[in-house]
């Protein structure tokens, strides 16, 4: 297990290092923008916002409402696009 | 590929994909967060319902999903059977073709104008140069580069074509013909060239001895080039002489419609050497009985050579050799002899004197000068 919990260690602080981590969350954004996710998530807020009165939203009660649903809503081309670039990058930097 | 490839075995394989789900979660989690952030901000800020605020005007411009209008309740294809008059020429236009018919109809906007000056400028170089003109044709195709030669060529013509023209134009009372000459070159009509009916047989055998002449195809006009023109052959040159003036007509000022061999793509320097080889004829009958009858006919036959012949015939005569030299030389000028007895004939002059060809050419070109 620790030898496990090592290998993760080290590949999440590769990806940092390399940059690669901040690149995969461009891509993520941009498509997710692309998709329309980004916009079906706002009108779901409005709603959630509308819900809970204007004046006494906050940040967690947002995180809360929308995380699930945001993680649903994901379109599969973009998770499969994904999963494709971070299998990539571990087949090219575990040991 | 470094270290490890992808397939691996059973339980690392079910780890590293689950590494993989739990960095992609973290991912999206990460960009959720990201969005509650920018909305959190955007309530608090005030903004975030600021699209929202007039429910009326949301209404009316809601997003429209019908078939056959478009997203702001349009119909896309509405005009496109209506006709429109036009107030102008009162004609029925198509819509989609109505505003560029009415830029043409009423003379307005940038092309119109554009097309007008370039009619107007082509109209006042025709009506300046028209000897140089040939076919309303060629003026089409070449716009910009014939205009630029005509207005080169402008002086030029009104020389040539006020002085004999002008006599014409008074005798004509023809409208067309008076315009068309160049008395008054401004009030030039768009057609150049002269039209043959109107002229009488004087005036057309005047116009034929200057001028090309050959009727065109395409605007029934004759020719106003030179004699020389390259647009037309020597043939037409002589059929429309024919078919004008009758199956007397005069012959061409320029010679030679007889001799194939003797061209006029021939240089002068050349056509004299031919006119030499002719020369030789005479000289060598007596000599040669064998080609003297071929040569004798042959010489016969030529009738426009014969006076050249005999202003050449003395200075030959002076040098004997002359004859076999004049031959040697004009079969290395190239001359091309088309028919096969005048080769013959050549040919066996070169045979018998060969050796004389290098004194005899000296002495034929001083005869000559």
């Amino acid at each position: 297990m620790s030898k496990e919990s090592r290998m993760r260690a080290t590949i999440n602080q590769k990806l940092t290092e390399m940059g690669e981590r901040e690149r995969l969350k461009e891509i993520l954004r941009a498509k997710l923008t692309e998709c329309g996710w980004k916009d079906q998530m706002k009108a779901h807020c409005k709603e959630v916002i509308k819900e809970k009165g204007l004046e006494h939203v906050t940040v967690e009660d947002l995180m809360v409402e929308i995380t699930p649903k945001g993680r649903a809503l994901v379109p599969d081309s973009v998770k499969k696009e994904l999963l494709h670039r971070i299998r990539a990058f571990l087949s090219q930097h575990a040991t | 590929m470094k270290m490890e490839d992808m397939p691996l075995s059973g339980p690392d394989n079910t780890k590293l994909e689950a590494l993989v789900h739990d960095i992609y979660s973290e991912l999206v989690e990460d960009a959720c967060l990201g969005l509650c952030f920018e909305v959190h901000r955007a309530v608090k800020q005030g903004y975030f319902f600021l699209d929202e605020t007039d429910q009326e005007s949301m209404k009316e411009f809601e997003i429209v999903d019908q078939p056959g209008v478009d997203i702001f309740g349009q119909v896309y294809n509405q005009w496109k059977n209506k006709e429109c008059e036009c107030p102008n020429c009162k004609r029925l236009i198509a819509a989609s073709r109505f505003a560029p018919h009415l830029e043409k109809c009423l003379g307005m906007g940038r092309n119109s104008s554009r097309i007008a000056n370039r009619r107007l400028a082509s109209n006042n170089n025709m009506s300046k140069s028209e000897s140089d003109q040939e076919d309303n044709d060629d003026l089409n195709d070449n716009d910009w580069s014939y205009g630029a030669e005509k207005k080169a060529k402008k002086r030029k013509s009104d020389k040539n074509q006020n002085s004999p023209r002008r006599s014409k134009s008074l005798k004509h009372k023809n409208g067309e013909l008076g315009s068309s000459i160049s008395t008054e070159p401004y009030k030039y009509n768009y057609s150049t060239g002269i039209s043959y009916e109107s002229l009488g047989p004087d005036e057309v055998r005047s116009l034929l001895s200057t001028q090309c002449g050959v009727i065109s195809e395409h605007t029934k006009k004759m020719c106003t080039r030179s004699q020389r023109c390259p647009q037309h052959t020597d043939e037409q040159r002589r059929a429309v002489r024919v078919f004008l003036l009758g199956p007397s007509a005069p012959p061409l000022p320029d010679t030679d419609p007889v001799v194939e061999s003797d061209s006029f793509d021939i240089p002068d320097g050349q056509t004299l050497m031919s006119r030499l080889q002719w020369e030789d004829s005479p000289d060598i009958s007596p000599a040669d009985s064998a080609s003297s009858k071929t040569s004798t006919n042959h010489s016969d036959s030529r009738k426009p050579k014969k006076k050249k012949r005999t202003s050449l015939s003395l200075n030959s005569g002076g040098g004997g050799g002359g004859g076999g030299g004049g031959v040697g030389v004009s079969l290395t000028g190239g001359c091309s002899s088309g028919s096969s007895s005048q080769s013959n004939i050549s040919l066996s002059t070169k045979k018998k004197r060969p050796k004389l060809t290098g004194p005899s050419i000296s002495s034929i070109y001083d005869d000559l000068n």
